[in-house]
């Protein structure tokens, strides 16, 4: 059974690039939470807001320039407030691998689903749309933006 | 719905539990004896294990003479699959959007 999600895509933009837009609160926010609020070093627990959708705390686990970048949270990017443990949360990791040719190869994975209580995915599962439409949106901006 | 794949998750999160399931994928049914050999568990730990899969729906027993058949339900692991894939496609959404940002 399927304890991870995995994804692998190939950017062209320096890893330095790359991992300032995954790891920065300043870069961040172009694509992913609308608002950040708190530092992003390891230790710290920043509050990702996601519009009228919500806002939650994102624990930052691990920070490695240029090549890896890691976070612990409730999946879905649902509304969460109280204490993080391992046991009520997914660990995201950026992993980044310069091609050498101008381009990366970037590896995203969200772990830890077997081990997440039954009351949070219940809520994962109902404020998912919510946070699936926040994307769309986000989305055809992006491409509103490239289009012009 | 949500509880019952939050249930599933749960179950599958033991690597026991885990090793019977994929016995099952393998063959189904079995009998209670043949998933749960070489585990290295009790016959009373496997049972318990066994319980906590059919509670989850991830299995159902029936009694077929004197053996118990042990069943696969993969309607089960088809929607538990489905959370899973929901939020697949929120990372796909993302990781275009971070990939416009950057290659702009």
């Amino acid at each position: 059974m399927q304890d991870e999600i995995r994804r692998e895509l190939t950017i062209n933009a320096s890893q330095e690039r790359l991992y300032a837009a995954v790891s920065s609160a300043e870069e961040l926010v172009k694509w992913f939470p609308e608002t950040i609020e708190g530092s992003m070093e390891p230790g710290e627990e920043p509050v990702f807001g996601f519009g009228e959708h919500g806002s939650g705390k994102v624990l930052i686990v691990d920070a490695r320039p240029h090549e890896y970048f890691a976070y612990r949270w409730i999946p879905g990017g649902n509304p969460f407030k109280g204490e993080f443990n391992e046991a009520n949360t997914t660990l995201v990791e950026f992993h980044i691998k310069d091609n050498g040719d101008g381009s990366c190869q970037l590896t995203l994975t969200e772990s830890g689903f077997s081990s997440l209580p039954e009351d949070f995915i219940e809520k994962a599962y109902k404020d998912n749309s919510g946070g699936w439409e926040f994307m769309l949106e986000r989305l055809q901006t992006y491409i509103g933006k490239a289009a012009a | 719905m949500a509880m019952q794949e939050a249930q599933i998750y749960k179950a599958l999160g033991d690597p026991v539990r885990l090793q019977m399931v994929q016995r099952l994928v393998e063959q189904s049914p079995l009998t209670l004896g043949e998933i749960s050999r070489d585990l290295g568990v009790s016959r009373q730990g496997a049972r318990k294990q066994i319980q906590v899969l059919v509670s989850a729906n991830v299995v159902h027993l029936q009694p077929k003479g004197r053996q118990t058949e042990v069943t696969l339900d993969s309607a089960s692991l088809r929607r538990a699959r489905e959370f899973i894939s929901r939020l697949e496609q929120q990372w796909d959404q993302r990781l275009l959007a971070l990939k416009a940002l950057v290659e702009d």
